[in-house]
Parts: C-alpha cells; structure tokens; sequence
C-alpha cells in the first residue's frame, strides 16, 4: 500500500490493518507541525492557503431538513418598491430577480415574483374545496386528494403580469432589469388539464364563459372563454416539484399558459360555466388598456411576443471585461401566444439586425434562452433583441407600439428593450424613440 | 352517458367561433381566439412533450354540491343582474359607512389622496396622454364615474373584497348604501334624475343605472369571442409587427433615464457576502394580528394614521396613557373605526394590540 506523505514522499506501509491505523496517526502529527506554505509571487492565495471550510467539518446533513441557498446568495431575492404599490404591501407585487436566473428556463420557488392583491392567503389543505358548477351537466365539489387523483401532467410556462414594464410607456425610468421585467417568472407546472375534469362533467352547449373565482381576501375573479379552458388550461397543485408556494396560490391555481398572470386565478376555489362574460372589477376597471382615443381595449388575454437580454444588464455588467475579449449577449423571449422561431440582436441602436441562437428547450408559451457570442471592442454601443413567434408575431419598436396604443394604456407593453453599453462595460436602461 | 357527453364536448370544439389556418414552414397551424397557436396531440406528443393517449374519461371524482353551498359560495354579480341579491340602500346611509370604514384610504368623497385607488372625478380625461409632464401634460383619471362600465361590478367587489382589511363583513343592505352614495358622489343617474341622500338604490333600480362610460370597450363580448378573436388576430390592432426589419430600422434616438428611481427594498446589490448578523426576534401572537388587522392603515404614512415605528407620531398619544389608547382603540378615534373595524377582536386582545404598537413606537 503507497501513500502520498506530507512531504510528498511516497512511502510504502504495512499491509496490516494496525500498521495502516499507526501510519494515519503519524502523517495527523506530521501535519500539525507543518509549517504554511509561502506565497510566491503571482501565487493566488486562494490556492495556495487552504481555505476554512477545507480545515473543518461542515454543518451536519441533518441541520436543514428542507434546504436554503448559500448565506453568501442572500442578495438574490425579490424586491418592491412603494411606488408600484398601493400604498402597502397586501396589494402589490415583488420582483423577480430575472438577472440572477443565469440560464435556463426555471425560476427557484422563492424567487417566483408574488403580485396579489389582498396579501398572500394560508389555506388549510384539509379544508381546500373546489366547486365546479354552472352551465355543466353535472356540477361538482372536489377535495384536494380526489382533485390531485385526476391523471396529471407537468408543462413548463412562464407567468407574467401584463403590467410588467408598465413604468416605462412614457420613458425608461428604472435602471435595472428586476424593474423594468420582473413581473414574471417561469416554473414547472404539475396539474391535471381541465378538459379532462370537463369531460366527465359535461359542458351544455349555451356554455361560452368561464368564470374562475379565488378565495383568499381579494376574491378575485375573472372571465375566461371555454376555447382555452378546453385548450391547454389547467388546475396545478404542483411548482417545480413541490407544492404550489402560498404566493401562488396554495394549495390550487389555474393556469392558463401564456395569458395575463391575472387570469392565472390563485387560491382557486370556484369555477363557474355561463353564457355571458361577468365583467369583474379586475376586467373593467383595471386590466383594461385605454387608448389615445379614449376608449379602452377589453378582454385581451394573451401576453403577446417579447424578449429581454439578461447578460449584460444594468445589474450584471460588463466592466470586468478587457478590450477584445470573446463574451456571450444572452437573455429570454417568450410569447403566450405560441413558440418562439427568431430571435434578433442588434448592437446599434435598432438599425441593423442579426439573427440570434436559440439554446436550450423551445417550448410553447414559455421562456426560451437565445445566445449570441461577440468580441468586446470597448466601444460605447446599444443592444436590443427582438423575438418573433409562431403565430407570426414580431416585436414593435417603440414608436411601432405608442403610435398605435399610446402611452396610458398601462398594460401590454412588448416594444423592444434596448441596453446602452458605456465603453467602461456599464450598462444602463435606454429607449430608442422619438 | 358518457357518449352524450363527448359530444357535447365535441360541439363545443367545433364550435371554437374563430378557427383560422395559417400557413408557416408549409405547416398548417390552428390558432385559438387570442390568436395563439393550437398544437394538436399527434404520435403520443403534444408538441415537445410526450403523453399518455390512453382515454381519461370517467374518472368523475366528488360530488354533486347542495343548493346552499352553491349559494353560499357563487357571489359574482353580472351586469344583467345575475346573481345580484336582494336589499336596498340610500347615499345617505352609504356616507355614513363611506366616513367610518372607507374614506381613511379613498379620500373624503373618494377623492383619493390617500395611496389608495380615487373613486371619483376624472371626467373628460380619458384622451389625456401624460407625454410630456414638464408642460404640464395630466394622466387620465380612471375611477367608477369616469371608466367603470357597469354599476354591477362596484356592488360584486364592495361585497367580496372591501373593506380592505376585512371584507366579506357588510351585508346586502349595507353594500346597497355604498354603491348609491358612490354613484351618487360620481353623478351618476337613475333614469335621468340625480341620486340624492334618499333615493332608494335597490337590486331593480341598480339594473336601471348606465355608467356614462359603458360604451368605452371594445371589442364586443356580449354575442361571444369572435370580435375578440378578430381583433387579436391582427397585431396591428396592438401596435405589434409581423414583418422583421433587417436594415436600415433605426426609430428613434437614444433616450435616457430623465428621473430615476431607485428606490428599492432591499436595496439593489449583486454582492456575495454574508448578511449582517440580525437580532432574532420572536413574533407575538398580538404582532400577527396586528399584521393582518390594523398595519393596512397604520404601516401607511399616507392614510393619516400614526405609523407604528414613528416615535415623533407616538409620543403624545402614548402620554395619554394606555387606559385612553384601548378606549380609542375599542370605541373609535376620529377616522378609525372601532375595533380598526375588526369587530370579531375581544376587547382583550385589541388591548394586546395597543399595547404591542405602542411598544414598536417608543
């Protein structure tokens, strides 16, 4: 048996058992006398010193019976500001940190952005009832454990508010991606789809709309029409492999995939079948687009094709780079209204284009990462993507979009998000319009 | 039964108003009425994803509810009385609850001013476009008078939503009296004539009322989803393109952040480093409650209330000494409802309450 010493001699010992346990003993002492190695120069001490937690145990597996990131991540969290809130924090909405996802499609559950409008409700799982009724055949209750019976399914799509980016229609405002975008994340969605549910119960056929209810203190409701219930909408218990966070809705959600992160009712508690629309506060008064001609666009669902480029951002810039260095521009499209086909980039301000990479999965209504590799000149510049979908939809700049919808109409805002790269790597948030 | 079902469902599906085909890549593609792409389950995968193609039906779980519990539960309200209950109410009797349990976030009046959505005025301002503030541009002001289009909506979300900190507490005849008092502070009519304090505003008089915006909506849903789906299918409707600009795009020059705002919590840092040690701190049952009855209006420097934490505010009050505070507290102060309107809290436990605030404000 050979062994590596402290000294670096290779020694052979005893084949014993005892000769292997006085051998050990001998190499602890050895070592305890040893002196440091020395620092030489353009030695990284982080190298050559062996660091802390090399020289002791860590913390026992049983410490944390359901885990938490590295205290050293605790700056990657959700974050508010009063002034996209009424006042409080009940009614309001916390950031998802969308420059700290690195890559790929999926949002850590407590980074999931929380827009509620009564505060976040703790519903009792045993006393959990949902009431499907109305216009059906045979209308139901259900409890948790007969819902979750139901044969399910697990798609990944994202969730965003259809106010994300609204502090900008008139100019960029904030200086950071976790404020101009993090009104959306992205996770894995397990559920039963709700054409299965309707099925056994039976739609009648004077059935147009669904109204889809929650039952923390908001109670709110909204009209969906049973094209996408019978669709792809589904009723999830299920986020990224566990429960559903009380953010989202605990212990039961509706999720209707690329649609307004409204309609994705939390807290479900009742599902109504009718012949005409309810006209909820949330469809009126709010979650209506008003336009320069005072009149003001309604039921408009789906979120429409979008992009953002996550590297560099105002929070995660370039200024560690060198002039000629090789780098990666990357960063998320998404439409609710299908699958993303192009992404493009450009490093002019808009005038040029390119043709991005997508990488990764390319899934329906969901995040898709693009990529696009360039050597760093160290020149000021501004970079913007623009994506395009399936259903045949390209982003607006944004004297495209004002020009048609003007600047109050709060929701839907998908104009193309351009970033001004300074030539120290800094990168601010900037429009490019008239 | 299980054969009449699929067909009804089958119906409905045929029945999907606005099915158009497009052509892409030489691929026919469905899409639905928000204009989104319809992937149809072929070779056991829907798109991407592979599924079981088995049957799922009959699997019919729970149970058929009573006639109570539907009613206990279905409290949504359409603007064609659908589920509208009962009961009646004046403006004058609105007012009177509107001062106690509302007007601390909404403003005298609900003119706003308190953090909170304003309820009233902003009429005439729906084409205003803030563009440029620093001429003196204003924003539109969408409130019930202005931009509601049904009467039936301020009755459904009173009823299940309001007062903030503890909906679900008003019965019919009190929820009556709040809309009449304000449709009446919006100026709104009941068939040509003023709501005064004591025009009755009951289930067929609220029927009766047309907001002055409720043809400010398009597109059309009463007939279905086609004008919807018509709309949405022409992104020109909503300022998107459809054509990829490659060359010579240039819109517009470069605009930066005039005002910028920052103001955020925690503040912003990609820093990895170890938090600052915190005090562990225990939170008391009174805290909690505290939490969820009372911090809506008192955690607002908006809404007038002394803000727990701010000694300045707390200083005077907490000289009056406690007995005053639980007196306050228990019966109401000026705008504050007794009990905060938590009228299901003991005495005892709002004196917990008073007692943990002026605690956290000394």
């Amino acid at each position: 048996m050979s062994k590596i010493t402290d000294k670096g001699v290779v020694a052979k010992v005893a084949g014993s058992r005892r000769g292997f346990l006085k051998n050990i003993f001998v190499s602890a002492a050895a070592a305890g006398a040893l002196v440091p190695m020395s620092l030489e120069a353009g030695d990284d001490p982080d190298i050559v010193k062996e660091p802390e937690w090399g020289k002791k145990l860590g913390f026992p597996v049983d410490k944390t019976p359901y885990g938490y990131p590295s205290p050293y991540e605790h700056n990657v969290v959700r974050r508010v500001t009063e002034l996209l809130s009424s006042g409080d924090m009940y009614a309001s909405v916390a950031m998802c940190p969308i420059h700290e996802i690195q890559d790929g499609i999926i949002v850590p559950n407590g980074l999931f952005f929380d827009r509620s409008h009564g505060g976040v409700a703790t519903i009792d799982p045993n006393k959990y009832r949902l009431m499907i009724h109305g216009l059906v055949e045979k209308p139901i209750v259900l409890t948790l454990e007969q819902l979750k019976r139901y044969p399910s399914e697990s798609r990944i799509h994202f969730i965003e508010c259809p106010a994300n980016g609204s502090a900008e229609w008139r100019g960029p405002q904030f200086n950071s991606i976790q404020f101009t975008k993090g009104m959306m994340s992205s996770a894995e969605w397990t559920g039963v789809k709700l054409s299965v549910i309707l099925e056994d119960l039976g739609l009648k056929p004077e059935a147009k709309w669904m109204l889809a209810e929650g039952s923390d203190n908001s109670h709110m409701a909204r009209t969906i029409p049973v094209e996408k219930a019978l669709d792809d909408a589904m009723l999830v218990w299920g986020q990224n492999g566990e429960a559903l966070r009380p953010e989202q809705g605990y212990p039961v959600r509706l999720l209707v995939p690329g649609w307004e992160g409204n309609l994705n009712v939390k807290w479900l508690r009742r599902l109504e079948f009718g012949d005409k629309p309810w006209h909820a506060k949330e469809e009126t008064s709010k979650y209506t687009m008003l336009q320069p001609s005072g009149k003001a666009i309604q039921y408009f669902w789906p979120m429409e094709v979008n992009s953002i480029i996550t590297s560099p951002c105002p929070e995660k810039p370039w200024t560690d780079l060198k002039k000629g260095d090789m780098v990666e521009i990357q960063g998320l499209a998404w439409s609710g209204m299908g699958t993303i086909t192009h992404v493009d980039i450009s490093l002019d301000g808009g005038d040029t284009w390119v043709e991005a990479n997508l990488k990764g999965l390319v899934l329906p209504k969901s995040w898709t990462r693009f990529s696009y590799i360039i050597k760093w000149e160290g020149k000021d510049m501004v970079i913007a993507s623009r994506a395009t979908d399936d259903a045949g939809v390209t982003q607006p700049t944004i004297n495209q979009e004002v020009g048609k919808v003007g600047v109050e109409g709060v929701y839907h805002r998908n104009a193309i998000c351009s970033w001004e790269v300074k030539s120290n790597g800094e990168v601010n948030n900037v429009h490019i319009r008239s | 039964m299980f054969i009449s079902e699929a067909k009804t469902i089958t119906k409905i599906a045929l029945a999907l108003s606005v099915v158009t085909v497009s052509a892409m890549a030489g691929e026919k593609l469905k899409h639905n009425v928000d204009n989104a792409v319809i992937y149809p389950v072929k070779n056991k995968h829907y798109g991407p994803y592979a599924v079981n193609p088995q049957s799922t039906k009959g699997f019919k779980r729970g149970r058929t509810p009573t006639a109570n519990e539907i009613k206990a539960w279905d409290v949504a309200v359409r603007p064609d009385g659908k589920g509208l209950p009962e009961g009646k109410g004046t403006a004058a009797e609105g007012e009177e609850l509107f001062t106690k349990d509302c007007a601390m976030c909404h403003g005298d009046f609900g003119m706003g001013g308190k953090g909170y959505p304003t309820l009233s005025g902003g009429q005439g301002t729906l084409k205003n476009q803030l563009v440029h503030p620093e001429n003196g541009d204003e924003p539109p002001v969408r409130t019930i008078g202005s931009y509601w289009p049904y009467a039936t909506t301020i009755f459904w979300y009173i009823k299940t939503a309001m007062p903030f900190p503890h909906p679900m507490s008003l019965t019919n005849d009190q929820v009556y009296s709040l809309t009449a008092y304000l449709l009446s502070v919006n100026e709104v009519q009941l068939n040509g004539e003023d709501i005064d304090d004591d025009t009755v505003i009951d289930r067929k008089a609220l029927l009766q009322i047309h907001m002055p915006n409720e043809k400010g909506f398009y597109p059309n849903v009463e007939n279905g989803t086609a004008e919807v789906a018509k709309f949405i299918q022409n992104p020109a409707n909503y300022g998107s393109v459809t054509k990829r600009c490659m060359k010579g795009c240039k819109d517009g020059k470069i605009v930066h952040i005039k005002y910028e705002l920052k103001d955020f919590i925690p503040p912003m840092s990609t820093v990895r480093d170890l938090p600052k040690e915190k005090g562990t701190k225990t939170v008391s049952k009174a805290q909690k409650l505290y939490e969820a009855k009372c911090n809506a209006c008192h955690g607002n420097p908006a809404i007038g209330a002394p803000v727990v934490g701010n000694k300045e505010a707390w200083a005077d009050r907490i000289k009056k000494g406690n007995d005053t505070l639980y007196k306050n507290a228990i019966k109401g102060f000026n705008a504050m409802p007794p009990k905060g309107g938590s009228m299901d809290l003991s005495d005892t436990t709002v004196k917990e309450i008073v007692d943990y605030m002026v605690e956290a404000s000394k």
